[in-house]
């Protein structure tokens, strides 16, 4: 698995330099603007593994990659750990970056707000990414692209028509005994979402014909 | 060790390595006891495949040229000198009738003939 | 264990396409080369042996290993070359070696890089700036720098210049210096196989017609060149295919020694593969 870890890395690497220009880009129009980077980790993840799914089907890597010793079963492993890692770096470096940003311009820093906007901003990412992976392991790429769209889409109509017609105060209400925990529930369920979805993503691939 | 291989001439690529390895021992080039190539090595040299080198090996073990030694590989063979004097006899008597058969045809003389062979061995010589 | 590979009746049905009941044994220490025509089914042949794609029947073995049950096992011991399969372009041979060393048990990084130097390719620079021939050297090299047993290529010589063709099949007769050691080399170059390969398997349209030592097929087949009056004589059981032209009959024979011993014909031709391809596909009987 380690090997496939270092070609997902080396494909992050070569691509380093773009990622950096935009990283900087953005936390300097953070600094001018009144700009929120905190969309950096998401958009920056789900743009940064798409990617890497891209360049893996434009030269049929998975089904060279199933000529390995357990080649399927790795490739699928590797790929959610890198994105684990991925979207762990990508919070640390908008959470520093948003740090910096609340202190150049104020002086009283809302470390708080900061960190509870990452882990929700972690939470959403793992949300999208999980749906996608299964997806993009079943149809490839290129048709993923449409199929990803119609859910994400539909998820977010659902879910306005939730909003609308469900009593959100009353909702709260009912989950307010959990307010204390909230955080662990978070944790949990994100944790439920990507191990769901790799165990679909792998079911898949294994039964994939090239 | 020279092998030239012809990919034209119509003759199996097998039969031309053990023709020329053949003559290489009767003339001595090769001597008894000395280890040939090993199936492997000459079918590289030679660009062709394993089969066909084994195949002209395995020709020469039964004609009695070499002798192959199980993970060893093949060793020339002590040949008996009148068995392969008797078989290059036969191969010129063959070559003489075809050339007889000519003259006889075109009502050439036996005399003419001899001549003819009189200035090729000289010519050789 | 005599065959390094073993496939029986290997059936895969697809809408517009099957593979019918192929069966074939690569022994060990050989190399086989296996032709057709494009679309014949060679590529699909080798990716059921890799279990790329699924057989629906029949059964598979390598190094005597069934080769679905004992797979992780078998494929540390393969090395693949296939067509426009690789890792993605954006790497570099370096990137290659330091994914494939944590992939291989026996990844020989050494071997690897000494393949680099002898084909001139630069380990830092991208995959997609390599040329076409450049590219298939990498793959070549990656395939071999597992020390593998097995060896299954898939059309490597193609897009290759004559030079860099040479060089390559020096390197897989180097390979099988190794008696336990054999290729299964898929093209239609077959003027490439004709001289290295020990056996042929030739398929045509999902069907195994013939699985021979290459020797015997150049030795023993032949072409008959005759005119509809002395083809006319011959026994529908002495020849395998004919085609008509305008000028007269080529007629592919099994045996063309026992053919000349019992037919008067002025022309038998030795064969070559690409006339046993072209009278097999085209001909009729």
């Amino acid at each position: 698995m380690r090997g496939f870890m270092m070609k997902d890395l080396a494909m992050i690497k070569s691509n380093f330099k773009l990622l950096a220009i935009l990283i900087i880009v953005y936390a300097v129009m953070g600094v001018t603007d009144e700009m929120d980077i905190s969309f950096i980790l998401p958009f920056m993840s789900v743009m940064v593994m798409i990617s890497s799914f891209s360049y893996d089907e434009f030269n049929k890597w998975e089904s060279y990659a199933s000529t390995f010793p357990n080649g399927r079963k790795n490739s699928v492993r590797a790929k959610y750990l890198i994105t684990i890692l991925l979207i762990l770096l990508m919070a640390v470096i908008t959470t520093v970056l948003s740090l910096f940003i609340a202190h150049s311009k104020t002086s009283s820093l809302a470390y708080e707000n900061i960190l509870l906007t990452t882990l929700g901003n972690i939470f959403a990412t793992i949300i999208v990414l999980s749906l996608m992976y299964p997806i993009i392991y079943k149809l490839g790429i290129e048709k993923a692209r449409i199929a990803i769209f119609v859910t994400i889409f539909g998820i977010a109509i659902i879910g306005g028509i939730l909003i609308n017609y469900v009593d959100l105060a009353k909702f709260l209400n009912v989950l307010s005994p959990l307010e204390n925990y909230w955080v662990f529930i978070i944790i949990g369920l994100g944790i439920v979402f990507i191990y769901t979805s790799y165990r679909l993503s792998l079911h898949f691939l294994l039964k994939k014909e090239f | 060790m020279e092998i030239i291989i012809s990919n034209s001439n119509g003759i199996p690529i097998y039969e031309q390595i053990k023709e020329q390895i053949k003559n290489k021992i009767i003339s001595g080039e090769l001597k008894e006891n000395e280890l040939l190539p090993s199936i492997r090595a000459l079918a590289k040299d030679l660009r062709c495949s394993v089969i066909t080198t084994k195949n002209a090996y395995e020709e020469l073990e039964r004609e009695g040229y070499v002798k192959g030694i199980p993970a060893k590989g093949f060793y020339v063979a002590k040949i008996n000198r009148d068995l392969a004097r008797e078989e290059q006899l036969n191969k010129i008597q063959d070559l003489l009738d075809s050339a007889i058969t000519i003259a006889k045809t075109n009502k050439i003389t036996k005399k003419t003939i001899v001549e003819m062979l009189d200035i090729l061995y000289l010519e050789d010589e | 264990m005599k065959n390094i590979l073993e496939v029986k009746n290997l059936n895969k049905k697809y809408d517009d396409f099957a593979l019918k009941n192929i069966t074939f044994d690569l022994p060990k220490g050989m190399i086989m080369g296996f032709i057709g025509e494009n679309g014949a089914g060679k590529t699909t042949t080798i990716k059921a042996i890799l279990n790329i794609i699924k057989k629906d029947s029949g059964e598979i073995k390598i190094f005597g290993l069934d080769s679905k049950r004992d797979e992780g096992k078998i494929k540390e011991d393969i090395g693949v070359v296939l067509d426009d399969m690789f890792y993605p372009e954006i790497l570099t041979p370096n990137d290659i070696n330091n994914s494939m060393k944590y992939i291989y048990k026996n990844w020989d990084e050494k071997m690897f890089n000494s393949y680099l130097k002898d084909f001139s390719l630069n380990p830092k620079q991208q995959i997609k700036k390599f040329s076409k021939g450049m590219r298939k050297k990498l793959e070549i090299a990656t395939a071999l720098a597992h020390h593998p047993k097995l060896l299954i290529l898939d059309e490597p010589t193609s897009g290759l210049d004559p030079i860099a063709r040479s060089e390559i099949i020096d390197i897989f007769q180097d390979f099988i210096q190794d008696e336990e050691c054999s290729i299964l080399l898929s093209s239609h170059i077959t003027t490439d196989l004709e001289r290295i390969a020990d056996y042929i398997t030739f398929i045509n349209d999902g069907e195994i017609v013939l699985s021979k030592t290459c020797d015997e097929l150049l030795d023993k087949y032949g072409i008959v060149k005759c005119r509809e009056k002395e083809f006319k004589d011959i026994n529908k059981e002495d020849y395998v295919k004919y085609k008509k032209d305008r000028y007269g009959y080529e007629v592919l024979v099994e045996n063309k020694r026992d053919f000349k011993k019992r037919y008067d014909v002025e022309v038998i031709d030795k064969i070559t593969l690409d006339d046993l391809m072209l009278l097999m596909i085209k001909g009729v009987k």
